[in-house]
């Protein structure tokens, strides 16, 4: 991995930021559009690299590892690209198209979040700041 | 021949004579079929002197090789000749069910000459041609004449009909099949309206067809359809149409706003996306024959002004052409608009792209009530476009529509006072809903160079620099990034050719982005034993573009017609695109160095054509 020591840092830097993208007013109608459990899978990246965002029914939560139930959404990719990806310096349409990104499901409610990224990446810098990590943020 | 039926039907409207003739299979290896073919057909047998309206001129419906084949999106088909609007060369593909349909009853084409002499209406039952009365049908809407036709023929005969605006030969008016599918650019319906032929219906009794090697295509065929059936983008589109992605588009200054005078406008975002219209008013989706996409959407609105009942809802492009373009965000009256449009026959990208400058132009002062019979033009005022504007221009009535009828440039040209700046056209074909300057900077050379002028789909430009294509196979391998200028002449290389090769194959483009170059050689070889590699096939796509191009310098179109009006290439106001401009000037001149074309002319050197076995096509120019 370029940017992480380990397995835990992605998933507690991701688990962080979702946790404040869900009290951001901008954030939240969207991710409730989402409406979806989603699994984000990073395990070729270490066996519990992975966390999951449950957006059904007007609820919000998030937490490290696999979600209880089935998700309704799996996105597979590296814990790397996937702070490309929340840093907004990934094109999610190019890793697809390269398969960079392997999605299992439906997409049609994570495209709710598509115009959401520059705030995402926005709240991140700010997490990754707040974790000590500020050589993590990518300009 | 394998695949392809190699036949065509050949009506002369003005002595009625039907003949069926015999394309050489060279043609169908050097242009593929579709637009290509009909390029190359206009090339041998058209009048470039005719006016495309005149009864000289030539409108040419052809078929992909694909046709029928029940592979996902192959079976669209292209229409072509001369266009009216811009008087260049023009094509424009349509999905729906018309082109299996002909290719079962054992055509790939028709060609239409002459003017016949009373509404007529073209009958095609397996290899029994007609010419019928229409009289009934002219003067009414597409949505009554396709109900009469399925009526007196049956529900199974498919079909193609024009409007009243194709009968009073708006010069953006179109065609449609099963009152749904459109041939919309370019004006065809126009042409056929000149033509006095107000429909064409067709029946096949057998779906017979041979194939070079069916079981190669067979398993093909399996492969592909559930993999377009399943990729990621194309349950988006089934669940929420073309517009899914409508309100990332907003966000990434995309999408036009108010004739291109702003890249961003928050609140129309999600009144205008597709999920919106799914949640609303989507009373179930739709399909072309065989595709398993099925992007099409029916709409109901119960209740308010802009009510209309279950039928054919709008896609992306009407949606913003007839939306946020003139400052509405009202997507029921989009939804109204839009069925307008189609029963009375008029492209609706046209239409709104016409509307919109007229509405900037009133703001402004440069069109005045007395230009427009006492109508005030005003941002976003739906029910006067849809009870006045839209039924005006259809029937060329009223000062207002006469000056509409004939597109925006043609509109500001009369108009004069520098309008003409704040037109959003290439050679006269309106922009669009995809903004350049927010959407990519490719894409403004691919509507400049484009021979039918501003085009999203002549080329895959868009989906590239969205990151949708990767083709190792063909040098593409570029990570683009949309709003610059960097490696978009490289890549309009690639686009040109694989566009043209998209366009004459009539393969719809959501559904080939998941296609890949070997499987689309194997298709060809398979279907139509045309027996490429890649060098072949690109090499066909590349001399689609060039023969285009050539029509349209026998037209008198140079390089210098190659550009955007200075509205698309001010920098954006607002938005992410916010004070970006376009070098245009820098990616033309490296895309005429690549194709080896000259950068005056416009046209490929004679040693590119040679190069491309058109040594022939040089003699004529
Ligand atoms: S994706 Fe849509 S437009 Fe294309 S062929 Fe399928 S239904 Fe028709």
């Amino acid at each position: 991995m370029e940017y992480w020591k380990n397995e835990n840092e992605p998933i507690q830097a991701f688990v962080k930021l979702f946790e404040a993208a869900m009290i951001d007013d901008e954030l939240t109608s969207g991710l409730k559009k989402v409406n979806q459990l989603i699994l984000f899978d990073y395990t070729e990246d270490g066996p519990n690299c992975c966390f999951w965002m449950d957006c059904r029914g007007g609820n919000l939560s998030v937490g490290p590892g696999k979600p209880s139930e089935e998700p309704d959404m799996t996105m597979s990719l590296s814990a790397d690209d996937a702070h490309r990806s929340w840093s907004n310096k990934l094109n999610p349409v190019m890793a697809i198209t390269r398969k960079k990104i392997r999605v299992k499901g439906s997409a049609v409610g994570l495209l709710k979040l598509a115009p959401k990224l520059k705030k995402v990446a926005e709240i991140y810098a700010v997490i990754l700041k707040d974790l000590g990590w500020e050589d993590k943020i990518l300009k | 021949m394998y695949g392809n039926t190699g036949k065509i039907i050949v009506v002369d409207l003005t002595t009625g004579k039907i003949e069926i003739a015999s394309l050489p299979e060279t043609d169908y290896l050097s242009y593929i079929g579709g637009s290509g073919l009909a390029a190359r057909y206009f090339w041998e047998r058209g009048n470039f002197q005719a006016d495309p309206l005149s009864a000289e001129a030539m409108l040419i419906f052809m078929n992909g090789p694909f046709a029928g084949l029940k592979l996902s999106g192959a079976s669209r088909s292209s229409v072509a000749g001369r266009s009216p609007l811009t008087g260049n060369w023009g094509d424009s593909s349509c999905g729906g069910y018309f082109a299996p349909e002909l290719r079962y009853a054992g055509f790939d084409g028709i060609v239409l000459t002459g003017k016949a002499e009373k509404p007529s209406l073209l009958v095609i039952e397996d290899n029994a041609v007609c010419i019928e009365s229409a009289e009934d049908y002219w003067g009414k809407g597409i949505e009554s004449v396709n109900r009469s036709l399925k009526d007196k023929f049956g529900k199974t005969w498919r079909n193609l009909i024009i409007g009243p605006a194709g009968e009073n030969q708006v010069k953006y008016a179109l065609i449609l099949n099963e009152a749904h599918h459109a041939f919309g650019r370019a004006g065809f319906g126009a042409v056929m309206g000149s033509k006095n032929l107000k429909a064409i219906v067709v029946k096949a009794s057998t779906k017979t067809m041979t194939l070079a090697d069916p079981e190669a295509f067979e398993t093909l065929r399996k492969e592909l359809n559930p993999r377009i059936k399943e990729a990621l983008a194309s349950d988006v589109m089934r669940v929420n149409g073309t517009a899914a992605n409508l309100e990332g588009g907003v966000y990434s200054g995309d999408v036009p706003i108010r004739n291109f005078t702003s890249n961003f406008w928050q609140e129309m975002a999600e009144s205008l996306t597709g999920s919106t219209l799914s949640e609303k008013y989507l009373t179930h989706g739709g399909a072309c024959a065989y595709c398993t996409i099925a992007c099409k959407r029916n709409v109901r609105i119960t209740e308010g002004i802009f009510a209309i009942p279950d039928g054919p809802g709008p896609e992306y492009e009407t949606i913003v052409s007839l939306g946020s373009l003139i400052g509405s965000m009202d997507l029921a009256a989009v939804c109204k608009a839009g069925r307008i449009c189609n029963d009375l026959g008029l492209d609706t990208i046209t239409t709104g792209a016409t509307i919109a400058w007229a509405m900037e132009a009133f703001e402004k002062g440069d069109i005045t009530a007395a230009d427009t019979d006492g109508i005030s033009l005003i941002w976003g005022d739906m029910e006067t476009v849809i009870d006045v504007l839209i039924p005006a221009i259809a029937a060329r009535t009223g000062k207002l529509g006469r000056l509409l009828a004939d597109g925006s440039a043609a509109a500001a040209r009369r108009i004069g006072k520098g309008s003409s700046d704040y037109t959003a056209h290439a050679k006269g074909l309106e922009v669009p809903a995809h903004d350049p300057r927010g959407g990519g900077h490719g894409l403004a050379l691919t509507y400049a160079i484009s021979p039918r002028g501003a085009c999203h789909v002549a080329f895959p430009m868009l989906f590239m620099e969205m990151g949708a294509c990767y083709y190792p196979e063909i040098g593409f391998e570029y990570e683009l990034e949309p709003k610059t200028d960097e490696n978009k002449a490289e890549a309009a290389v690639i686009a040109v050719a694989l566009g043209s090769i998209e366009n004459s194959a009539c393969f719809c483009q959501f559904a080939d982005r998941e296609i890949t170059i070997p499987e689309w050689v194997a298709l060809f070889n398979t279907v139509a034993g045309y027996g490429w590699d890649i060098d072949a096939m690109m090499l066909a796509g590349k001399r689609v573009f060039y023969l285009k191009r050539l029509i349209n310098y026998r037209f008198g179109r140079t390089a210098a017609d190659d550009t955007l009006t200075p509205r698309m290439l001010e920098p954006a106001r607002d938005g992410e695109p916010e004070g970006i401009a376009i070098n245009l000037d820098a990616m033309k001149a490296a895309f005429y160095r690549l194709m080896e074309m000259d950068p005056i002319q416009g046209i490929p050197t004679q040693s590119a054509l040679i190069a491309c076995g058109m040594a022939e096509e040089f003699e004529h120019i």
